[in-house]
């Protein structure tokens, strides 16, 4: 039984409406047919005009701007042979239309009507018996057991039991307009504005059926009640459920591409700041990696890694407005849904820029009841990090700087050696050995994370409105990170006439960023584990006030805490996002759109770095840095669009032109003061200024046909023509078609015999897609630099330079992807399942190639020379029900993808990367064709040389003791593997140790409502990746005299060789920290991301104890990342990478640097209703 | 009609906005496409500063230059863990062809020679005066020349670029030892006459005629070609260099481009130190990482071997010049300092028997400043070539081709420099009686008074080929490796013309 909340025109039901016209024509002639040939033989059946009554009631709905509720049993099969006349009020209209059908009307609100037939009279019986007979003649269709239900006849009992209620939806909110059917009878009713209903059953068997769009159906054995109030819950899967694609939307069902949907819900589920968090898990093929301190960009790859040195983030289109930037400052409660298009027939539409990928954000609107929503959402949380190192203290630390420095020959530090009884500064009595500092403990914190948001949503047939103002506010887990956010959009939608509608969509946001300050190229979490434990914190003498060790210490991490404090980096953004458009009717089935739209955004960046000394280093200036870009990008759009069901045919065509600009204007400036209470640049001292402006423009035109036959053989075929100005001429023009094919056999006969099945759909696409990486508006060519310097008799002349070589045939990265889906549904779609299947090809990708260092060019140049390969599958399995007060769903995603570069610049081409001087130097990942990308690439260690003779064995393996296996290698040392067997390790013994790409990705998401309580569990995972454990370098790797990991105190020794640490010596002779496996950690972990319970206040008693005012109240608590479970040693399995927003750092994901761990959040909130 | 204005409307908005293909083309605002520029001669005086600024970067002159000539001497000692694992693996001789340090240094010297070919293929069609656009070409082939000299003495032979790449393919096989040598003589025998002998005001520190000759008479002199070695040296000696008087005076800020000073790096203690590995992005004036790198109170990351404090004659006051030692006075003159242990980090060395921590002073702030650990206030200037040099080539040029006497008088001349007046050669310990003698008296002068001047490396590596050592000074050299260093790895991985077959031994 289906029932529509059915409130403007839309293409279903001119579908349906014809559908039924057509139905003695389709008997006739299964074939291609037109509207005139149609109209032709309907006229020659009947003589007269004929018009269905869900037409005539769409024409009357328009007129009168009112909306109509119906069963759509109720109003089917029903024609009208003459033309509806509008006359006086819509009351009149409709008594005049229904009452000759059978049917009555009942006003709910002033401009919603629910439609219902009168007692079962013999005309109405006898028209449904008519229809069967046709039904069953074309035999093309088998009724459904429900549609039988006229015909069965129902004596009307005299006694009468009266049911009142309430009915709510899964937030405890009433649903007004929702359905209240007494099973197997055509008793009816519709709830009113508070949700209530009252209903006349003949006994206490009788069954209640309530429904609503968008929700499961419900059944409610009456029983001894009389009052039932009923929760429903969101049927996940609707059938007419409609997705937002580009440039348009359509029906699920209709969907040919692989297109995934996350709802409202599940986007506002985290408290997170971004979009990009929130969808983390929820669509297998879309792997999220967050990346470090509040407001650091997640990694976001649609489908694996697209590209190698260019950018791989997908394409941000928000409510239209394509290139979004700032996703931080997107409030995620604002958003309706989230649309992620994964193949390329889906996304060819926006061609150049889509070969990683789509994400339509669409934001909320008003809903058309005719009433204002007040809706008020906070929360508070703390956070904390979830596992913390064992450091050294003060005692091992003494002993393992001693043997470290021993064992190399060199001096050990002077304060271990006869400073450590002196006091730690002057006027204290505390001296270094009786110090004993927790660097963890004073860095980390429990930092609060809140959210309040407001929102105001109205609409009418006419208008609808969404507004919303909101606060977040998080700080980090580690001192000196935060992220406070602002924000205030407005949604507005108008039907001018009958022809125009105006919608607009703006937001406006001011965020600020407190940026971990990085110091001497190294994480903060480095300086924490490199920290010396008999040093203090704190240190009143010194300017500043803090304290680092010296060089009577040996070592010289920098104190993070005084970094924290006092350096700060700074990225404030204002962002300003809107479009409007005006859509105009031209004719029946044509619409054309004209959006504008403006994307704005000041970003400040500002760093302080105050004077101090820590004892050993410091500043004497005060630097500053306050820099700022203004973005301007513009868009203009032209849509035509056309919507047109010929009789089984239905059509969808939009042929759009379209141009965006990005004009970016930076401007730094620099200068120094010499105190610190001013911390801005006037009156400073060395100042510099530099500006560039760098702009763009993107030209296209673009296509698109969606073709629908029978409902059941789907085609969609599009082509976009971009043309960008950043490449060379004649280079500039690209074209990019995408075509998909869709059959839904659930809708073919020899399907409707099994009756378990209600959807299943078979898709294909391919197509062709364009990605402008990180092209630079100018990079093509190679320019004069004119920022150096030289100081001839010191004074500074400017000079001038070139540094990279020009590449005039720069293009686009190119991405070729077939994909194979299918939709099945099972039992009504209590079950559904969903499977995928792609290829993607990219090509021509974009390398940051260095020339031959002899050729002298500093900068790589960006060559389109590389190619690689993506493939995989995606999974998604759903079952939800709902029994008695019980409703749960289940969803679960798995995703699996596949990596091979297939091609670089030349045959053997290799890129290194990751090579840190703390980590020795060595480079960590290689990229070649033929394997993954960037692999971990090094030695495999093959236990520990226990002594010289086994050196000496090692060394005569090739008959030759002289030649050495292993340099510089001793008792205590790594002994590494002679992978190829030629007697010495050398770098032909290198081998691949594994990759940062999983093997598949997993989320699992239940929820169920019990009465009032609703629970929510996520779980989140990633299988079968490695991680470079960058801290375990830091913590074991022993290179030189830092502060360690308690591991160090198993280090080799003659007495302890039953170890895998090796010996520690300064220096490491034997590279014992080279990149080998002793580094690389499984990094697969299982997360519970999400568990959150709620309780709603029962509508009624919500209403009734605040007189009406509060119609809704949810209290909820919740846990992020509550457990985890992996067997990584470091601080956080999340790791992504560290340079995330920098170019040319891509081939180090997976390498943990001592990035900043993902916090575990345990948090309450309140959400009210008005 | 309705019908008709909105389809007319959307077509004007359509026109209006869609535009033609005309705006997708765009050109910078920003700077000068490449081919545009070095078309008159103040464009090539700019790109000429831009040579030098390179010098003054991070991977040449700022940093990894002298780290490199001093890691591959036995002039150096590992201060202690202070002491990078690349670095430290050339001073042991464990380094291979990824190493980091040398790596920067040959990319360093290779986009030296590409800045300098842009302006020598510029230069031949640019507008201005003949004059000054012949000097700035002279200055650019010198400082290609010094380049590869450098280059050749490290690596041996590499490629030969006499014009810059434009596309990836021009890159270019290794040319041979000799071929190098022999461009780097006919280039400085060309150019030389197209410098001037000195300059004043803007101009000082631009490449001289005598830094010419001086690089010319060293490459001369790696190839053992005493002959056309003191050739160039006499010429050095016509322009009127002299010594100065105080020996310290080639050390410090105050007495820069001296009279003694053949050619310099700039740096002033105006900026901070600028990272960068070309010494690109900022305008400002820019400071000298060296003092913070070595200084007692400082990283200390290098010291002075025992090997070289101990090469002093006891009563040599070069030593106090050169080294600080506990107990030494540093910081301003006005309110000196004491250097105490506890100040100093790192190892010890043994000078005459006992165990004390020495540190370098020879371009340390710590002469005039506390420093504390801050690196930005280094203003002294890198004197890369100095007279002191020249003399003590002349000596060991009269001893291989000419006679000893002169070749004595040379030494003498260094010796008897006022603040040093240290006694006459013959003395006990260098009787000076042979040739070999007299040789090993230049070895002694020459590492004492040069010490720690990026002079003892190429030295060793002459001294070595000509036969000269009786002991060999590198504790890890092995013949047929060590002489040169490997071709870094990125060359390898990059240049199709250059494999692990063009490889040099044992790397």
């Amino acid at each position: 039984m289906t029932y529509r909340y059915n409130h403007s025109n839309s293409v279903m039901k001119i579908c349906v409406a014809a559908f039924i016209f057509l139905l003695p024509t389709a008997l006739l002639a299964q074939d291609l047919l037109f509207a005139s040939a149609s109209q032709e033989k309907r006229s020659s059946l009947e003589g007269n005009q004929i018009y269905s009554l869900r037409e005539v009631l769409d024409q009357v709905q328009n007129h009168y701007h009112v909306s109509f509720l119906y069963e759509s049993t109720v109003v089917e099969n029903k024609d009208i042979f003459t033309k509806v006349k509008f006359k006086g009020k819509v009351e009149s209209t409709l008594s005049t239309l229904l009452d000759p059908m059978g049917l009555k009307y009942k006003k709910i609100n002033d401009h919603t009507y629910s439609i219902l037939p009168k007692a079962p009279s013999k005309s109405s019986r006898e028209k449904v018996t008519l229809v069967k007979d046709i039904k069953e003649s074309a035999s093309l269709f088998t009724v459904p057991e429900d549609d039988t239900s006229y015909q069965t006849e129902v004596t009307p009992e005299v006694v009468d039991i009266t049911v009142t209620g309430v009915v709510t939806d899964e937030t405890g909110s009433s649903v007004p307009g929702a359905n209240v059917l007494v099973k197997g009878t055509t008793t009816g009713t519709t709830t009113d504005a508070e949700g209530r209903y009252t209903i006349n059953v003949t006994d206490e068997s009788s069954v209640l059926v309530i429904t609503f769009i968008g929700y499961t159906s419900k059944e409610v054995v009456v029983g001894s009640q009389k009052e039932i109030s009923i929760q429903l819950s969101p049927d996940i899967r609707q059938l007419n459920e409609v997705v937002v694609v580009g440039y348009g939307t359509q029906k699920r069902s209709s969907v040919t591409g692989a297109v995934a949907t996350v709802s409202s819900k599940d986007v506002a589920a985290l408290p997170v700041i971004s979009v990009e968090s929130a969808i983390q898990g929820r669509v297998p093929g879309v792997q999220v990696t967050n990346n470090g301190s509040p407001g650091t960009s997640p990694t976001v790859r649609i489908r694996g890694v697209g590209s190698i040195t260019g950018a791989s983030q997908p394409l941000y289109v928000i409510d239209g407005f394509p290139q979004a930037s700032y996703l931080n400052n997107i409030d995620t409660k604002d958003i309706e849904s989230v649309e992620v298009l994964k193949d390329a027939a889906a996304s060819a539409v926006y061609g150049s820029r889509a070969a990683n990928g789509v994400i339509i954000i669409t934001t909320k609107s008003g809903a058309r009841d005719n009433k204002v929503h007040v809706e008020a959402d906070t929360y508070y949380g703390v956070q904390q990090a979830w596992k913390q190192l064992d450091l050294l203290h003060t005692p091992d630390y003494l002993k393992y700087a001693t043997d470290l420095t021993t064992n190399a020959g060199t001096a050990i530090p002077q304060r271990i050696v006869s400073g450590l009884d002196n006091p730690i500064y002057a006027g204290t009595t505390q001296t270094y050995r009786q110090t004993d500092t927790d660097w963890q403990n004073a860095m980390f914190r429990t930092a609060p994370i809140t959210q309040t948001q407001v929102s105001l949503s109205t609409g009418s047939e006419k208008s609808k409105l969404y507004t919303s103002v909101s606060k977040f506010d998080q700080d980090g887990i580690m001192l000196g990170t935060n992220f406070n956010r602002y924000s205030l959009r407005l949604n507005y939608e108008n039907k001018l006439s009958k022809r125009f509608t105006f919608g607009e969509n703006f937001n406006i946001s001011y965020s600020k960023t407190r940026n971990q300050a990085e110091s001497g190229g190294r994480t903060i979490l480095q300086h924490i584990i490199h920290s010396v434990p008999y040093i203090p914190v704190y240190d009143p003498t010194l300017q500043g006030g803090f304290r680092a060790p010296s060089g009577n210490d040996g070592a010289d991490p920098e104190n993070p805490v005084r970094i924290a404090t006092m350096d700060q980096n700074r990225d404030n953004v204002m962002n300003l996002i809107g479009r409007a458009f005006v859509e105009a009717k031209i004719i029946d089935g044509l619409k054309y759109r004209f959006t504008a739209g403006l994307n704005y955004s000041v970003a400040r960046h500002t760093e302080d770095m105050p004077i101090f000394n820590d004892g050993f280093a410091g500043r004497t200036t005060h630097n500053l840095v306050d820099n700022r870009t203004t973005t301007t990008s513009p868009y203009y759009s032209n849509q035509l669009t056309y919507d047109k069901t010929f009789g089984a045919h239905t059509l969808n065509v939009i042929a759009v032109a379209e141009r965006q600009g990005n004009s970016s204007v930076y401007l730094g400036a620099a200068g120094q003061q010499s105190r610190n209470d001013i911390s801005q640049l006037l009156g400073s001292s060395n100042q510099t200024a530099t500006g560039t402006l760098n702009e763009n423009e993107l030209l296209s035109y673009l296509g698109r046909i969606n073709y629908e036959y029978k409902g059941k053989y789907l085609v969609s075929a599009s082509i976009r023509r971009d043309g960008y100005s950043g490449f060379a001429p004649g280079k500039k023009w690209g074209n990019f078609p995408g075509v998909s094919v869709g059959w839904r056999l659930n809708e073919e006969d020899f399907m409707k015999t099994v009756p378990a099945i209600s959807e299943l759909k078979l898709r294909a696409s391919y197509g062709s897609l364009g990605s402008i990486a990180n092209v630079g508006s100018y990079e093509y060519q190679s320019y004069i630099n004119t920022n150096t310097a030289y100081d001839f008799n010191n004074g500074s002349t400017s000079g001038a330079y070139f540094d990279k070589l020009p590449n005039k045939n720069l293009t686009w990265e190119k991405t070729k992807m077939t994909n194979y889906g299918v939709d099945l549904g099972l039992f009504e779609n209590r079950i559904t399942f969903s499977a995928e299947y792609f290829v993607r090809n990219v090509d021509d990708l974009l390398l940051d190639v260095p020339p031959s260092p002899s050729l002298g060019y500093t900068q790589a140049s960006k060559l389109n020379i590389a190619a690689m390969k993506n493939w995989g599958g995606e999974f998604v399995l759903g079952y939800n029900k709902s029994e008695g007060d019980v409703t749960f769903n289940v969803s679960a995603n798995v995703g699996i993808i596949r990596n091979k570069v297939n091609h670089l610049n030349t045959p053997n081409a290799v890129l290194y990367s990751g090579s840190n001087a703390d980590f020795g130097g060595f480079n960590i990942t290689r990229t070649i064709a033929g394997r993954p990308i960037q692999e971990f690439y090094g030695y495999k260690t093959d236990g520990i040389f226990q002594n010289q003779a086994e050196i000496d064995a090692a060394n005569a393996r090739d008959n030759d003791a002289t030649t050495l296996f292993q340099a510089n290698a001793a008792p205590g040392d790594i002994r590494f593997k002679d992978v190829n067997g030629d007697g010495v390790i050398n770098s032909d013994d290198q081998v691949s140790l594994g990759n940062y790409l999983p093997n598949f990705t997993y989320g699992l998401n239940f929820s169920a409502n019990y009465k009032s309580f609703d629970l929510t569990l996520f779980l989140q995972g990633v299988q079968g990746n490695e991680i470079y454990n960058g801290t375990k370098v830091l913590g074991q790797g022993m290179l030189r005299l830092f502060g360690a990991q308690t591991d160090v105190l198993n280090a080799w020794t003659p007495d302890n060789t039953n170890t895998n640490v090796p010996r520690a010596v300064s220096g490491d002779p034997n590279q014992n920290s080279r990149t080998s496996d002793r580094f690389i950690e499984d990094g697969s972990y299982l997360r519970l991301k999400n568990v959150s319970i709620g309780y709603s206040l029962p509508s009624g008693v919500a209403q009734s104890m605040t007189g009406n005012t509060l119609k809704k109240l949810r209290v909820y608590i919740s846990a992020q990342n509550l457990l985890t479970f992996t067997k990584y040693s470091g601080y956080d399995p999340e790791i992504g990478n560290r340079y995330q927003n920098s170019a040319g750092n891509t081939l180090i994901n997976g390498i943990d640097f001592g990035q900043f761990p993902s916090p575990r959040t345990v948090m309450a909130g309140l959400q009210v209703g008005f | 009609m309705k019908t008709k204005i909105i389809v007319s409307t959307a077509l004007a908005i359509f026109i209006y906005t869609s535009c033609s293909d005309s705006i997708l083309d765009k050109t910078s605002p920003n700077n000068v496409p490449a081919e545009n520029y070095y078309k008159t001669t103040d464009e090539l005086t700019r790109a000429v500063t831009g040579v030098y600024a390179l010098i003054q970067g991070t991977d040449l002159g700022g940093r990894e230059y002298f780290f490199l000539q001093d890691l591959r001497s036995d002039d150096v000692a590992s201060g202690g863990g202070q002491l990078e694992t690349p670095r430290n693996q050339l001073l042991i001789g464990s380094h291979n062809s990824t190493n980091g340090v040398m790596t920067s240094v040959y990319d360093g010297f290779f986009r030296l020679i590409h800045r300098c070919n842009a302006i020598i293929s510029g230069a031949e069609a640019a507008q201005g005066d003949e004059t000054l656009k012949k000097r700035l070409v002279a200055e650019s082939r010198f400082l290609r020349a010094w380049a590869y000299y450098n280059l050749v003495a490290f690596w041996g032979g590499v490629p030969i670029y006499e014009t810059f790449g434009t596309s990836f393919s021009d890159a270019k096989p290794r040319n041979t030892d000799a071929e190098v040598w022999n461009f780097v003589y006919s280039e400085l025998n060309a150019l030389q006459a197209d410098l001037p002998t000195s300059y004043s005001g803007a101009d000082l520190g631009r490449a001289t005629r005598g830094a010419a000759l001086m690089v010319l008479a060293k490459a001369y002199m790696f190839n053992a070609d005493y002959t056309n070695a003191k050739t160039q040296l006499e010429a050095i000696k016509g322009l009127g260099y002299a010594l100065t008087d105080k020996y310290f005076d080639n050390f410090t800020e105050e007495t820069e481009y001296n009279k003694e000073s053949i050619f310099e790096l700039s740096y002033t203690s105006s900026g901070n130190f600028n990272w960068d590995s070309d010494g690109n992005g900022t305008t400002v004036n820019e400071s000298w990482i060296r003092s913070q790198e070595y200084s007692a109170v400082g990283w200390r990351n290098l010291i002075p071997s025992d090997g070289l404090i101990n090469e002093f004659e006891p009563n040599d006051p070069r030593i106090k010049d050169n080294f600080y030692f506990i107990g030494d006075t540093y910081g301003a003159a006005a309110s000196p300092v004491i250097l105490t242990d506890t100040k100093v980090q790192g190892n010890t060395s043994n000078f005459q028997g006992v165990d004390q921590k020495v540190s370098w002073k020879k371009y340390s702030i710590m002469y005039k400043y506390d420093p504390g650990g801050y690196y930005d206030m280094i203003g002294i200037n890198y004197r890369v070539y100095r007279y002191a040099d020249v003399l003590l080539m002349l000596a060991e040029c009269e001893n291989e081709i000419g006679t000893a006497p002169a070749a004595i008088a040379y030494l003498n001349q260094i010796r008897n420099r006022p603040s040093v007046m240290m006694p006459n050669y013959p003395t006990a310990e260098f009787p000076a009686n042979s040739k070999t003698e007299i040789m090993k008296a230049i070895m002694h002068e020459r590492r004492t008074e040069l010490a720690g001047e990026e002079v003892r490396n190429f030295d060793i590596l002459r001294w070595r080929k000509a036969g000269k050592f009786a002991t060999e000074p590198l504790p890890y050299f092995v013949a047929n490796k060590f002489e040169v260093l490997p071709i870094p790895q990125d060359e390898l991985n990059s240049n199709p013309n250059i494999t692990q077959a063009d490889q040099n031994s044992g790397y």
